[in-house]
This record gives structure tokens, sequence and C-alpha cells, in this order.
């Protein structure tokens, strides 16, 4: 009781700083604060379609923390959420732009297969590594985003750039192939609803089931694992995949459901905001949906901000995202320590 | 032929730098028993802050400090969040990377909005060394840098020096490995590892710095391009050794040098594809070399009294 408490202080104070920095920095700059937070507000939620608009950016950072939560369960630190992405993305539209013909019904289940499978075979590397040469999987991930953006970028300007489209693009995906519009007039797909189920299905694995108790025990460490007889290596490998899988889900969410298509940085680091997204919600599936809601008011609401007679550079949202999830790890581990002395 | 081969390892030996100087301070910082991850945004902030008060003050040297200075502080920050309160150190150094990104590119918009986009600054001129300039391919690869060059090989010297020859390099290895122990000893453990920390950031300062007055004269988004996170593996390719860091700097430069002057000649092959030399490099090195290695005993973990 006296823990969760504690947690809703933490927010608070975090928010608190966060926003005293934020207004400190942008009076310093000579902007307007309050018009700003005022823009940041009505962008993400003033009307309906910015509301909806909000709502379609959930999908990708959801089912981005999810990806890392799940693997950090197991104490494996999948940061390659953004690579897996983007490669989920181009398998999504490489798969789409075959499937003209096929009726939605399994067009559809086929791009998420893709997508997944991309994502998964973007860790395989680190994956292999970890499992038989036990090299940490880190760098590895890290080193794979970065090659991965290489790779799109190669592709979208060569092989599968639209002719006709003067940036980095290519041609839009079969209608067939499209996500179904949920409130019609907006952008707002079936994808939000997907990566809410997910979420409930992550809660189950890990809270449920013996593969979730797995998990966890793999997440003291390979000798405790060993103890209490769980595979490490398999267990490591089915969170891999699972983890790796969402990430690919995430790019296709992006593609067949907000898009249409595939275009030069599409995510503004979808995969790396997972990651501080899964911190701040606690490594809760149901504390990261909220997280995913709030950080992607911030990204949709910071668009708009940008513009006006008070243009304030998106770059704003970064640093008050890093400052308010800091503070709150902070005020989270100080209470904690203070609680158990 | 000759020519491109000159052009390709003088600029490996130029493109090691940056790498080089992040990887020693990391090296202190890891060695002390504290990860950054943060050195990637690190480097750009401080290449940003160095090419903005260079071209104020017309003082490279300003615009050095300056550039160190922000470093530090940015380190600072990691250091109170893991060393005073003890929070986890990946999610940390992460958290840095997205602040100093922020900041660096939120100021850059900010002054282009207020006067414009700057112009860039000529880069520092070479310093021959008289003699040694003139061998042939090795005069102009080691001996016709600028002073960041020499800076950079002068550092990992002393850093190797002060690591294993001194006491308090003993300390720094000390409290990486065996905290409760220094702390017996009488050694604050948490300052020697505050003071690593912002060390790590000011050298991620000199790599930043150089970047943007030594290298490119200018600054862009991602101008880290990956080095920062490269120079944490460097580290871990050396084995934690600053003398060692050298040769793994120049190895990632070699990587970064080919591509950067692939794509200057232009051989048909698209740029995309020539910039993975480097991460393709460190994607063969990691398999390779990491599982041999084994870092200090205390790292990422917060130090608490009992």
């Amino acid at each position: 009781m006296k823990a969760r408490f504690e947690k809703y202080i933490s927010y608070l104070i975090g928010l608190i700083i966060a926003l005293s920095i934020f207004s400190a920095i942008l009076l310093a700059m000579g902007f307007n604060p309050i018009l700003s937070l005022e823009a940041l507000m009505y962008g993400s939620f003033g009307t309906v379609f910015s509301a909806s608009q909000t709502f379609v950016t959930v999908a990708p950072l959801l089912l981005c923390s999810l990806a890392f939560l799940i693997a950090f369960k197991a104490r494996f630190l999948n940061f390659g959420a953004e690579g897996q992405l983007y490669i989920g993305a181009l398998c999504a539209y490489l798969a789409a732009s075959q499937m003209g013909g096929l009726p939605s019904i399994l067009s559809v289940p086929l791009v998420v297969l893709a997508s997944f499978a991309g994502g998964v075979a973007w860790l395989a590397i680190p994956l292999v590594l970890k499992v038989k040469l036990e090299i940490n999987e880190i760098f590895p991930t890290i080193v794979l985003n970065f090659i991965a953006m290489l790779v799109i970028n190669w592709l979208l300007t060569g092989p599968i750039k639209d002719p006709r489209a003067p940036n980095p693009q290519t041609r839009v995906i079969p209608t067939a192939t499209w996500l179904p519009i949920m409130i019609p007039g907006t952008r707002l797909h079936v994808g939000l609803i997907f990566a809410f189920f997910l979420t409930f299905l992550i809660y189950l694995i890990l809270q449920k089931t013996v593969l979730g108790y797995d998990i966890r025990a793999v997440g003291l460490g390979p000798r405790a694992a060993k103890h209490g007889g769980i595979d490490f290596s398999r267990n490591i490998i089915i969170v891999g995949i699972l983890s790796s899988g969402l990430a690919g889900l995430a790019g296709m969410v992006e593609v067949v459901g907000a898009n249409h298509l595939l275009i030069s940085g599409f995510s503004p680091g979808f995969g790396y905001q997972g990651i501080a997204i899964a911190a701040l919600g606690t490594f809760h599936p149901i504390g990261v949906l909220f997280a995913s809601i709030f950080y992607s008011i911030l990204l949709i609401g910071g668009e708009s901000m940008q513009r006006g007679i008070n243009p304030v550079p998106i770059h704003m949202i970064y640093i008050l995202q890093a400052v308010l999830v800091l503070s709150v790890l902070i005020v989270q581990e100080f209470l904690t320590v203070r609680r158990q002395k | 032929m000759t020519d491109t081969l000159t052009l390709i390892l003088s600029g490996s030996v130029t493109m090691a730098i940056p790498i080089l100087f992040s990887a020693l301070g990391e090296i202190y910082d890891q060695r002390a028993g504290v990860l950054n991850l943060g050195l990637e945004a690190i480097m750009s902030l401080s290449a940003f802050v160095a090419l903005w008060v260079g071209s104020i003050t017309g003082s490279y040297l300003w615009g050095t400090l300056a550039a160190i200075l922000v470093g530090g502080l940015v380190a600072l920050i990691h250091g109170f969040a893991c060393i005073t309160i003890g929070i986890n150190q990946i999610i940390s150094g992460l958290l840095l990377v997205t602040l100093a990104d922020g900041i660096a590119n939120f100021s850059y918009v900010s002054i282009i909005r207020l006067s414009g986009v700057p112009r860039a600054l000529p880069t520092l001129k070479p310093i021959p060394i008289p003699g040694l300039s003139q061998i042939p391919v090795l005069g102009p690869v080691l001996f016709r840098q600028n002073i960041f060059v020499y800076l950079a090989f002068l550092f990992a010297i002393v850093f190797g020096f002060v690591l294993y020859k001194t006491t308090w390099g003993l300390k720094i290895r000390g409290v990486g490995e065996n905290p409760q122990a220094c702390d017996a000893a009488g050694i604050n453990v948490n300052r020697i590892r505050y003071l690593c920390v912002i060390l790590s950031g000011v050298m991620a300062g000199f790599g930043g710095a150089f970047l943007s007055l030594g290298y490119l004269g200018l600054y862009g988004y991602g101008i880290a391009s990956g080095r920062g996170w490269i120079a944490i593996i460097v580290v871990i390719l050396s084995c934690w050794s600053p003398y060692r860091a050298i040769l793994g700097s120049l190895i990632f430069g070699v990587g970064y040098s080919t591509a950067a002057n692939l794509i200057g000649i232009g051989i048909g092959v698209s740029g995309y594809l020539l910039q993975m030399f480097p991460y393709i490099i460190a994607l063969i090195a990691i398999s390779l070399m990491f599982k041999r290695t084994k870092g200090p005993s205390a790292l990422t973990v917060p130090y608490r009294r009992k």
C-alpha cells in the first residue's frame, strides 16, 4: 500500500520537475510556456481528429515498450527494437505490396506474420551470440539498429523507391491490405485494439502461466534458473522471439495501419522510447499502457507545438521526456531505499 | 592508388580520434564501476557547443573548453542518478542520450530561428611535425594532423600510465573491483566514482569538439553517427586498457575512413551500404572477442554502506 502511494508521489514530483525545467528553458529562449502547453494539449486532444492521431501513435509505442518489457523480465536487454521495427515494417511492406489480389481476411494475417518474422530475424544474431557464446546483447542489438536504418535508407533511395515521389518512400500498398479504420474520418485503425489485446496477453503470460514464471526465474540469472530446473537458453530464445516479434509488429502497424507505405525516418525513435516507457510504467503491462498514452500525447502535441506564433522545436519534447522519466526513477529509488532502511 | 591509400589511412587516424577520446574516459568510468551509455549524445551536444561557442568567441580553445564543461555537466547528472541514488545505470544512460540529443538539437533549431543557419567554421589546421612528416605514407598519416590528434594519443599514454602505475589508478581499479574493501581502507568510493563519471563526460566532450572543430567544421543531426556506441565497444574490446584502446579505435577509424573515402570517390555503390562498414566491423569484433573479456566486478553495481 505504501509502495503504491510512493509510486504516485514519484509521478507527481517527476511531473513538477519536468514542467518546471520545461517552462524555465522556454522562458529563457523567449517562448511562452503557457501557450506551448495549451498547444500541446489542444494538438493531442483538442479535436476528435487530434485525439485519434494520439491513439494512432499509441500502438507502435505500446508494442515497442512491451517488446522491451517482456525481455527485461528475463534480464535480456533488447536495445534493438528500433532496428527490429524498421525491418518488421520493411517485411510488412514487401508482403503487402505482393498481395493486392487476396482478400483482407488472408492478406492481413500474412502481413502480420511477415513483420513478426522480420523483427525476429533482426534479433537472430544477438540471440545466437547470447545463447551460444554468452555475449551480452546490448551492443550487438544497438549496432544492428544502425545497420537496419542504413538498409532501409538504401532500399528507399534505390530498389523499392517510388520513382514518382520526390522523397525516399515506396508506393502506396494495395488497399486490401490496409488495416480497417475504426472511426470514419480519422486515421484510427484497428492496430490499436491489436496492441491492447497483446498488452493483455503479455500480462496473462507473465502473471498467470508457467512460461511467465520461468521468464521471471531466468531474470534472476542463469545459475538461479538452473537451480530451479529451468532451461535458461530455451527461455531466453522464447523471450527474444516474443520481444523482437513485438517490435516487428510495431513497424507493421505503422506501414499497413497509419501510413500505407514505407517512408524514410517514419519512426521518431519508437524503439528507444519504448525502453523509457517501460521504465516509466514500472515494467508492468498496465503501467506501460498508460505511459504509452502519455508519451503519445507528448509526441503528437509536440508536433502542433511547433506551429503557430510560438513555434517551440519538437526536440523540447525529448528533453521533457528524459527529465520526467529520470526524475520519476530517481524519486522512486530514493523512496524505496529510504523505506528499506 | 597510393594517394587513395594515404587518404584512407590518414583519414583512419583522424576518425579514430573522437572514438579514442570517448573510449579513454569510459575506461576510467567503467574501471571505477560505472557504465555511461550516454557518450553518443554527449558527443553530439559537445560538438554543437564547441561550434557555437567557437564561432561566437572566435576561439577554438574556448569552444573546446565549453564543450568539455558541458560534457562533464551532463555526465554529472548520470553520476547523481547512479551513484548517489542508485538507479539502473543502463536505463539512466539511455535517458541521458535522449536528454543530451534533445538539448543539442533544440539549441541548434532555436539558434537557426534566431540568427539563421550558422556558418561553417574552417577546421583546425594540421600541424606537421618537422622531419617526421616527410616520411613517405607514414609521415602524412601520423605526423601531419591537427592538435586534437596528438592530444588524443598523449592522453592515451598518460591515462595508461596513471591507471597502472600510480596510487590514483590503483584506487580507481579498486573501487570497480571491490568497493567494500576500498571503503574499509578509508577510500571514498563514491567520490572516485563521481570523478570518473565526470571524466567520461569531459572526454566525450573532447571527442565532440574534435568532430565539429577539427573534422567537419559544422553541426548536423546525428553528428556522432554511432561513434559514442562504438567507443563503448572499443572499451570492451581493449579489455579496459587505455593502451589497447588506441589500436581498437584505429580499427574503427579504418572502417569510417574507408566508407567516407569510397563515398567521396564514388564507386557506384550506395553510400548507405558503404556506411555500414564500421558497424559490420563492430558486429564481427563483438562475435569474435567479447566472450573472452571480463569487466570490472562491480560494474553497474551502486555502492551503499551496509
